[in-house]
C-alpha cells in the first residue's frame, strides 16, 4: 500500500506567491494530502517554529477566503484545514459552510480533543453534518480506550502527533509510540508532530505508519534556503516513503 | 535477606488507561523562548525520553534494578497488628515501609534512574531542591552511588528546623544551600522582595532550574512530572507481588500527597491492574489545595521556566505556611493526579497539623515507628477508614504507604508539641 505524505504550510507563508507555488509544486512532487494552517489566536499545541511562521502571516493576511480558492483551484488532492476550534466556537457552523463552499475538504483542530473531550463526539457531528470531514488530532497522552474510539470516526485518517509541541525535536522513541497505538488504529495512521528527521520517519514507518505529516521543516526549509530547496525536500520525503510502499 | 524476586521488572505508566486524555504541557502564549524546548537543557536526555514516550510498561534498565536492590528494595509490608488492635477495628492494615530505604523515604526510587541516566549521558553534575530534605538526601546519595557532584538548594525554613538533614546531604556528598540565595537571579530578586522569605518549593526550584541552565549541569525532578511517578511505582507494583503472596486483596489505598509522587507510585499500579475500590490522597488542611486548588494551566515552578501544565493549583506564586510537614508545602498536585481527583476516581482528605500530631503518636505508640510528618497525613485517614469499618463491621483491607520515616524530623515533632502542649 502506498505511503501518505501530508505536506503542511501556514496560509499564505511567507508570501502569497512563494505560498501558491509551494503548495501546487508540492502535490506534482507527490503530496497525498494538503494540510492548510490558519493561524489562530493562541497555537497552544504548536512549536516556535509554526507560531512564527504564524505570525508571520497575520500582519498582511487579513482573509482566508480568496486565498483557500485559489488553493483548490490549483490542486485537486484533498486539502484539510488545520486551526484552533477554540476561535470558531462563537461562529462554527458558519465557518464550516464556508470551508466546505470553497471545497475544502476536512478539517483538523488541535485542541478539540484536549481542551472539548467532554463534547468532542458532537463536534464531530457538527462537523460531518456540514459536509466537511473531520480528521482528528491525537498524541500518546490519549487512553488507549480513546484512540480505539476515535480511530474509528476520524475521516480520511487518523493524525497521530508523537511529541507534546510541533517541531521540537524532544527525545522520544517513535517506535515504541506506533507499536502502542498501532493495534489500536482501525484507520491510517499519520503521524507527526517534530517529525523532521529521516532516522524518526523510518522508524515510524516500519513501524506500521501508514503516513507521515511534515510541516515545520518546510517552513525553516523555506525560510533558509528558499523555495526550490523545500520542493527538493518534498522530493526525497517521497522517496522514502515510496521505499516503503 | 529480602525476596529479590519480588523486586519488579518494569514501571508502570497510567497514562494509557486514564479515563481521559491527559492535556499535553504547553508554552505560554506569545512565549519568546519555548520552554518545552528549553527542557532539552534541563532534564538528562532518557528522563525526557521517558516523559514523552508514553508505553504501559517501562523496562527498568539491570542497572537501576542492581541499586534497588543496593538501597533495600523490596521494601517491606508490614501489618499494622497493633493499631488495628488498638482501634478495635475488624479491618486489616497493612503498610508499605519506604522508610526502610537508608535514605529514610521513597525519593530514593526516583533519583537513583535519574541520577544513572544522567551518569549514562556524560552528565558529571546534577542540580535539585528540597524541602523537608527527604528528596535532596535521595539526590545526594543517588548521585555519589553513579559518582556524580551534587548541589541542592533548600528551603529556607527546612534548613532552620532540620540542620541534621544537610548534614546527611553533606556526608553524601552533597552541597547544600538556603533557598531563596544569592547565587541565583531570581533568588536575589525573591531576596529583595522579601529579605525574610521563608523560602517554598517553587522558589527553591526554580532556583536550581536556573543554576543547572547557567552551569550546564542537569536538574533532576523529585516530583510533579509524570516520569517521577512513572519510577515511584516501582513500591506500588511491589506492594500488589507482596499483597498476592499473602492472599490479601486489597479495599482501601491511601498515600498523602505533596506533589503526588509517593501516592502515584503507590496507587496507580493497582488502578491499572483494576485492584482496590476507594483510594484517598491525603493534603494538609493549612495548603488547602484539593479543597480550594483550581484545575487549570500553570507553571510548576515560581520562576516560570518549566512548560506549564494542567494540574490543580493555588497558583505559582502562593506561598505555604511554615507548616512542620515541610513536604507538602507546593503549590501543585500532578497532573495525572490532578485528573483523576477530577473524575473522582481518586477521593481525597485534607487535615490539620493537630489532627495529624494525633494520629502520628498513635502510630508511634503501636507500631513504634516515627512516621515523616508528612506520611502520618496517610495514617491519620486510615485511622478514619478503619473505624468507619468498625463502625460498620466491615472486614475491609486497608493498605497505605507510609512514605518515609520521622527521624530527621524530631526537632518538628519537638516545636508542634510545643504549641499543642501535649
Amino acid at each position: 500500500m502506498k505511503r501518505m505524505l501530508v505536506t503542511y504550510m501556514t496560509l499564505g507563508y511567507p508570501n502569497l506567491e512563494t505560498f501558491y507555488q509551494f503548495v501546487e509544486k508540492s502535490v506534482e512532487l507527490g503530496t497525498d494530502i494538503l494540510e492548510i494552517g490558519l493561524p489562530p489566536k493562541y497555537a497552544k499545541y504548536d512549536g516556535p517554529v509554526i507560531r512564527k511562521s504564524y505570525k508571520a502571516v497575520t500582519s498582511w493576511l487579513k482573509d482566508y477566503i480568496s486565498p483557500l480558492k485559489e488553493v483548490r483551484k490549483r490542486v485537486s488532492v484533498p486539502i484539510v484545514i488545520l486551526t484552533y476550534l477554540e476561535d470558531y466556537l462563537p461562529n462554527l457552523d458558519s465557518f464550516l459552510t464556508t470551508l466546505h463552499e470553497i471545497g475544502i475538504d476536512g478539517i483538523l483542530f488541535p485542541d478539540l480533543l484536549i481542551d472539548y473531550i467532554d463534547d468532542y463526539e458532537t463536534y464531530v457531528s457538527r462537523i460531518k453534518e456540514k459536509g466537511v470531514k473531520a480528521v482528528l488530532f491525537t498524541g500518546p497522552s490519549l487512553p488507549d480506550n480513546l484512540i480505539v474510539a476515535v480511530s474509528k470516526i476520524s475521516d480520511l485518517f487518523l493524525y497521530y502527533g508523537v511529541r507534546p509541541t510541533t517541531g521540537v525535536p524532544i527525545p522520544v522513541s517513535v517506535d515504541s509510540l506506533i507499536v502502542r497505538v498501532r493495534n489500536l488504529v482501525q484507520n491510517k495512521l499519520v503521524v507527526g508532530f517534530g517529525l523532521n528527521d529521516f532516522n524518526d520517519m523510518r522508524k515510524a514507518l516500519s513501524a506500521g505508519a501508514d503516513g507521515v505529516a511534515i510541516g515545520t521543516a518546510f517552513i525553516e526549509e523555506i525560510e533558509k534556503n528558499g523555495l526550490q530547496s523545500a520542493l527538493q525536500f518534498v522530493k526525497t520525503l517521497r522517496g522514502i516513503l515510496d521505499e516503503y510502499s | 535477606m529480602v525476596n529479590s524476586d519480588l523486586l519488579p521488572k518494569y514501571w508502570y505508566n497510567i497514562i494509557p488507561d486514564l479515563p481521559k486524555p491527559l492535556p499535553p504541557p504547553r508554552d505560554p502564549p506569545d512565549a519568546e523562548i519555548s520552554r518545552i524546548e528549553l527542557l532539552k537543557k534541563i532534564l538528562p536526555k532518557e528522563v525526557l525520553r521517558q516523559q514523552f514516550t508514553i508505553e504501559r510498561f517501562i523496562k527498568i534498565p539491570e542497572e537501576v534494578r542492581d541499586r534497588y536492590e543496593v538501597i533495600g528494595r523490596p521494601t517491606p509490608l508490614m501489618r499494622a497488628k497493633r493499631l488495628e488492635e488498638y482501634l478495635g477495628t475488624p479491618a486489616k492494615i497493612y503498610f508499605k515501609y519506604e522508610g526502610a530505604t537508608p535514605t529514610g523515604s521513597h525519593k530514593i526510587n526516583t533519583a537513583i534512574p535519574q541520577a544513572y541516566f544522567a551518569s549514562e549521558e556524560g552528565i558529571s553534575h546534577v542540580v535539585t531542591e528540597t524541602g523537608a530534605g527527604q528528596w535532596g538526601t535521595a539526590v545526594a546519595l543517588a548521585a555519589s552511588m553513579y559518582d556524580l557532584a551534587s548541589t541542592i538548594f533548600m528551603v529556607k525554613v527546612s534548613y532552620e528546623q532540620k540542620p541534621m538533614r544537610k548534614t546527611i546531604m553533606e556526608l553524601y556528598g552533597g552541597e547544600v544551600y538556603a533557598s531563596p540565595t544569592d547565587l541565583t537571579e531570581f533568588g536575589r530578586k525573591v531576596l529583595k522582595e522579601n529579605p525574610n522569605h521563608p523560602g517554598s518549593l517553587g522558589v527553591a526550584m526554580s532556583e536550581a532550574i536556573e543554576y543547572a541552565l547557567d552551569h550546564n549541569y542537569r536538574y533532576l525532578v523529585g516530583s510533579v512530572l509524570d516520569v517521577v511517578l512513572l519510577h515511584q511505582s516501582v513500591i506500588g507494583m511491589e506492594t500488589i507481588a507482596q499483597l498476592d503472596e499473602l492472599g490479601e486483596e486489597p479495599d482501601t489505598l491511601i498515600g498523602c500527597v505533596g506533589g503526588g509522587s509517593n501516592f502515584g507510585g503507590f496507587v496507580y499500579p493497582f488502578i491499572g491492574a483494576k485492584k482496590g475500590k476507594k483510594f484517598i490522597a491525603v493534603g494538609a488542611a493549612e495548603i488547602p489545595k484539593f479543597s480550594t486548588g483550581r484545575y487549570e494551566y500553570d507553571y510548576p515552578d515560581t520562576a516560570g521556566l518549566l512548560p506549564l501544565v494542567k494540574m490543580i493549583t493555588l497558583g505559582k506564586d502562593y506561598v505555604p505556611p511554615s507548616i512542620y510537614a515541610g513536604g507538602l508545602r507546593y503549590h501543585g498536585i500532578a497532573p495525572t493526579l490532578s485528573l483523576l481527583v477530577k473524575e473522582k476516581i481518586i477521593e481525597w482528605r485534607e487535615y490539620m497539623e493537630e489532627q495529624i500530631y494525633e494520629a502520628a503518636k498513635i502510630f508511634m505508640k503501636t507500631q513504634g515507628i516515627v512516621p515523616a510528618p508528612e506520611s502520618a497525613h496517610a495514617i491519620r485517614a486510615v485511622i478514619e477508614e478503619a473505624l468507619i469499618a468498625k463502625k460498620n463491621n466491615e472486614k475491609r483491607v486497608i493498605v497505605f504507604n507510609l512514605s518515609g520515616h520521622g527521624l530527621l524530623d524530631l526537632g518538628n515533632y519537638d516545636s508542634i508539641r510545643k504549641r499543642v502542649g501535649k
